[in-house]
C-alpha cells in the first residue's frame, strides 16, 4: 500500500505547505520563535526562493509589489513579537488594496503565551481586524490544512493578506504530513458569477445611454480581464477612464481612453462625470479620492457597479443596478448584449477638455523651457525612453500622482503604487518584490526624497540579491504634497515640511550601488540612459523645482466638477 | 429606499465556534463606534455552531452595512437583521428582591403571580424571582419589584426566531 503521509516536523511542514501550494518566493528576516522553520528552510534552498530583507516592513511591501505583478501569493516569514508587530503596516496596506499575501508570524511556545514572554505579542489580537483571516497554530498536525486554507482565502474572491501565527512548540513537534486536496470552507464560498437578469437589465441601460462613461478600478486587473475590457469598450466605443488602481488595465493610447479619476486625476473624467447619463462602474470601490463630495458625485446619474465585494455595493454611492461578481466574467455575459455603438459627439468632449489639460498643465510640466527641472518631464522622458513598458513603482506623495499622470503605461499591471493606505516607504521594497516576480521587466521606482527613506534599508536588500532595480529620487527637498496642502489651504504656513537631505549618492555607493545626482536640464536624458542601460540596480537622485505644485486637482470636500485646473 | 430613522434591530450570526469569532464581530461594531446594547452567545446543537443574537438601535443603512462586513468574517455561516415585527422574542431576568415583614414577601408573591413570574429561591432575608417576556415585561416586573429594594438583577439578553422563512436585511444584494 503506497503511504500516502510522511513523517516530518512543524517546521518542514510549514515550508512543505509553501511548496505543495504553489508559492516559490518568500520574502522573510529570522528570529528566535521561528528559527525552526528557518532550520527546515536551510535543506528547501534550491526549492525555494528566500530574500533576506532588512525589515520586517519590507518583507510586507515587497510580498504586494511582487502579488501586484503576478496576481500570486508571496509569503512573508518574520519571528514573533517585534517581528509580527512590523508587518502591521505592510498587511493593513494589503487588505486596503486587495492584495493577496501569507504571512507567517513565530509565537512563543504554547506553555508560556499570555505570560509577557520575550517577545511575546498578541498577533491574533492586533492582525484581527486588518487581515482576511488570521489563526494561531498550536498543534503541528494542524499545519498542513491551516497553511492550505491560508492560501486559498488569501487569492480567493476579494484578494487579501492571511496572518498565520505558529507557537515555537509546533514548529518543533512532528506529525504525518499529508497536503489536503482541497479546502471547503462552510462559511466562506465566493462567488464569480453576475446575475444574469441584473446583467441583461444593465445591457438595456447602457444601450439607451446617450452620454455612458466606463470607469475601472483594480478588480479589471484581478480578474486579468483586460480582454474582455477591450473588447466591451471597442463594440459599444464608450469613454473609459481609470482608478488610480485601475491605470494599466486599458491602453492608456487607445481612443477611447479619457484618462485617470479621482483628485489628482485628469480634467475631463472628472468634469464630465456629472454630464454623464449612465455610469458603468467596473471592479472599484468609489474611494473618497475618486468621488470628492459624495453628496454632489453623479447626482442625476443612472449608475451600474460592479464588483466581486457584495459590501462595496451601495456602499458609499447608490446604484441603480449592483452586480457582485467577478470583472472578467460580468464583462464576457455584458458584451454580447451591448449594441454596437459610437458616441463621438460625447467622447469629443473629453478631448476639448483635455485640450485645455494640455494647454494650462501639461505643456508646463512636461515640457518646461526653463527652470528647474519639473517632476512631469521626468516621468515623460522616461516613459518615451521605455516606451511605456516599464513597470513603475511609486511610493506616496506629489510624485506618485505624478507618476500616474506621465507614463503612458502599455502592459497590465504596470503601475503599482500604496493607494488605500497612502504608505510611505511602500515604493523601495515593493520594486524589489516586483523585480524577483519578474525579471525580465524593467522595474523603475519613482520615489520622493521623503518616501525613499522611510524604508531606506532595503537598499541592502537590492545589494545582496543584486537585482536590477532602478530608483528615481525626485527631490524637492520637501515633503511636497503637505506643503502643497499648506500653501493652498493653510496660508502657506509650511509647518515641518522641509527635509535637510543626506548625499543620497553617497548612501547609493555605501551601499556599492551606483548612483548619480542630476541637478539640471541639459543632464537629464544621459543619465536617465545611464540608469537604463545599467545592467545592475541604479539611482539617479534628480533635483527638481522645490516648490511644484499637482493640478489639475479636485479639493478636499469639493464635488468633482469644482476641479481646479491651477 | 432606506432612510435614517433609528429602529430596534436584531441581528442574528451563525458562526463556526471557533476562538477569536466573538471579537472579530465585536470589532465589525466597535469600527463604527457603535456601543453593543445586547448580545447573547451560545452553541447551538452540536457540530460546533454558535448562534450570536444581537440587539442594536441603528437605522437601516447602517444595519445593511453592518449585516455585509459580518458576513465577510471568514467563520460567519450566515447573518441577517430583522426588527421586532419579525420575530417571537423573549428573554430572562433573575432578580433578587429583600424583605423584611411578612407583609413584604407576601405583597412579593402577589405581585410575582400577578406579572406571570415565579419565585424560585427564598431564604429568611431575599426572594430570587424569574421572570420572562419581551424588554417590555421585563421592565414591569422591575419597576413593581423596586420598592421593595432590588439587591441584583441579571437579564439574559434577548433569544428570538423569525416568524417567517426570510429577514428583511440580508447581506446579499439580490
Amino acid at each position: 500500500m503506497k503511504k500516502i503521509t510522511r513523517h516530518m516536523s512543524g517546521a518542514q511542514a510549514v515550508v512543505q505547505s509553501i511548496i505543495d501550494a504553489g508559492a516559490d518566493t518568500i520574502f522573510g528576516y529570522p528570529g528566535g520563535a521561528i528559527m525552526p522553520v528557518y532550520d527546515a528552510l536551510y535543506d528547501y534552498k534550491d526549492k525555494i526562493h528566500h530574500i533576506l530583507v532588512r525589515h520586517e516592513q519590507g518583507a510586507s511591501h515587497a510580498a504586494e509589489g511582487y502579488a501586484r505583478v503576478t496576481g500570486k501569493s508571496a509569503v512573508c516569514i518574520v519571528t514573533s513579537g517585534p517581528g509580527a508587530t512590523n508587518l502591521v503596516t505592510g498587511v493593513t496596506d494589503a487588505m486596503i488594496d486587495s492584495v493577496p499575501m501569507v504571512c507567517i508570524t513565530g509565537q512563543v511556545p504554547t506553555a508560556v503565551i499570555g505570560t509577557d514572554a520575550f517577545q511575546e505579542a498578541d498577533v491574533i489580537g492586533i492582525m484581527t481586524p486588518i487581515t482576511k483571516w488570521c489563526y494561531q497554530i498550536t498543534k503541528a498536525e494542524e499545519i498542513p490544512y491551516i497553511m492550505a486554507k491560508a492560501f486559498y482565502i488569501a487569492n480567493t474572491g476579494r484578494p487579501g493578506p492571511v496572518v498565520i501565527d505558529i507557537t515555537k512548540n509546533a514548529q518543533f513537534e512532528s506529525l504525518e504530513y499529508k497536503y489536503p486536496k482541497k479546502i471547503e470552507i462552510p462559511g466562506y464560498k465566493p462567488n464569480y458569477l453576475p446575475n444574469l437578469n441584473k446583467i441583461k437589465k444593465a445591457a438595456q441601460i447602457i444601450n439607451k445611454a446617450k452620454n455612458p462613461f466606463v470607469l475601472v478600478g483594480h478588480g479589471v486587473l484581478i480578474a486579468k480581464a483586460e480582454k474582455e475590457l477591450r473588447e466591451f469598450i471597442e463594440k459599444g466605443e464608450f469613454p473609459i477612464a481609470a482608478t488610480l488602481h485601475g491605470l494599466s488595465s486599458f491602453p492608456s493610447d487607445h481612443k477611447q481612453y479619457v484618462g485617470m479619476l479621482g483628485m489628482h486625476g485628469n480634467y475631463g473624467p472628472n468634469k464630465l462625470t456629472n454630464k454623464a447619463d449612465v455610469i458603468l462602474a467596473i471592479g472599484l470601490r468609489f474611494d473618497d479620492r475618486v468621488t470628492g463630495r459624495v453628496s454632489d458625485y453623479a447626482k442625476n446619474v443612472k449608475i451600474i457597479h460592479i464588483d466581486i465585494d457584495t459590501a462595496e455595493l451601495n456602499k458609499i454611492i447608490k446604484s441603480e443596478i449592483a452586480i457582485q461578481s467577478d470583472a472578467k466574467q460580468a464583462l464576457k455575459a455584458l458584451t454580447p448584449l451591448i449594441k454596437k455603438k459610437s458616441h463621438k459627439m460625447w467622447l469629443e468632449e473629453f478631448r476639448k477638455c483635455d485640450e485645455q489639460e494640455d494647454k494650462k498643465v501639461h505643456q508646463l510640466e512636461a515640457y518646461p523651457k526653463n527652470g528647474q527641472i519639473r517632476m512631469a518631464e521626468v516621468v515623460r522622458i522616461l516613459s518615451e525612453k521605455t516606451k511605456g513598458e516599464a513597470v513603475i513603482i511609486a511610493d506616496v506623495g506629489q510624485h506618485q500622482m505624478i507618476a500616474a499622470r506621465y507614463y503612458k503605461f502599455k502592459n497590465p499591471n504596470s503601475y503599482i503604487t500604496s493607494g488605500g493606505l497612502g504608505t510611505m516607504g511602500f515604493a523601495l521594497p515593493a520594486a524589489i518584490g516586483a523585480k524577483v516576480a519578474d525579471s525580465k521587466k524593467e522595474v523603475v521606482a519613482i520615489i520622493g526624497d521623503g518616501s525613499f527613506q522611510m524604508n531606506i534599508q532595503e537598499l541592502g536588500t537590492i545589494f545582496q540579491e543584486n537585482l536590477p532595480v532602478k530608483i528615481i529620487i525626485l527631490n524637492n527637498d520637501f515633503l511636497g504634497m503637505v506643503r502643497q496642502w499648506q500653501e493652498l489651504f493653510f496660508d502657506n504656513r509650511y509647518s515641518f515640511v522641509d527635509l535637510k537631505n543626506p548625499d543620497f549618492v553617497a548612501i547609493s555607493k555605501g551601499y556599492f550601488i551606483p548612483a548619480e545626482k542630476v541637478e539640471k536640464r541639459e543632464q537629464l536624458d544621459q543619465a536617465l540612459n545611464r540608469l537604463l542601460e545599467a545592467k545592475g540596480p541604479y539611482l539617479l537622485d534628480v533635483k527638481v523645482l522645490k516648490e511644484g505644485n499637482v493640478f489639475p486637482m479636485v479639493p478636499s470636500g469639493a464635488s468633482v466638477d469644482e476641479i481646479r485646473l491651477e | 429606499m432606506e432612510n435614517k430613522e433609528i429602529k430596534k434591530y436584531t441581528i442574528t450570526i451563525f458562526t463556526e465556534n471557533k476562538p477569536g469569532v466573538l471579537y472579530h464581530i465585536a470589532d465589525v461594531f466597535l469600527r463604527r463606534k457603535i456601543n453593543i446594547e445586547s448580545l447573547t452567545v451560545s452553541e447551538i446543537e452540536s457540530g460546533g455552531v454558535s448562534r450570536f443574537t444581537i440587539v442594536q438601535h441603528l437605522d437601516q443603512e447602517t444595519t445593511i452595512k453592518v449585516v455585509k462586513q459580518l458576513n465577510k468574517i471568514i467563520e460567519v455561516l450566515k447573518v441577517y437583521a430583522s426588527l421586532d415585527d419579525e420575530l417571537y422574542y423573549n428573554e430572562t431576568a433573575l432578580v433578587k428582591v429583600g424583605y423584611k415583614t411578612k407583609e413584604d414577601i407576601s405583597a412579593i408573591y402577589n405581585i410575582v403571580s400577578h406579572e406571570g413570574a415565579k419565585v424560585v429561591f427564598v431564604n429568611s432575608t431575599s426572594v430570587i424571582v424569574e421572570g420572562s417576556g419581551t424588554e417590555k415585561d421585563i421592565e414591569t416586573l422591575l419597576n413593581a419589584l423596586k420598592p421593595f429594594g432590588i439587591k441584583d438583577i441579571a437579564i439574559s439578553g434577548r433569544t428570538a426566531v423569525l416568524i417567517h422563512d426570510k429577514a428583511s436585511i440580508l447581506p446579499e444584494e439580490d
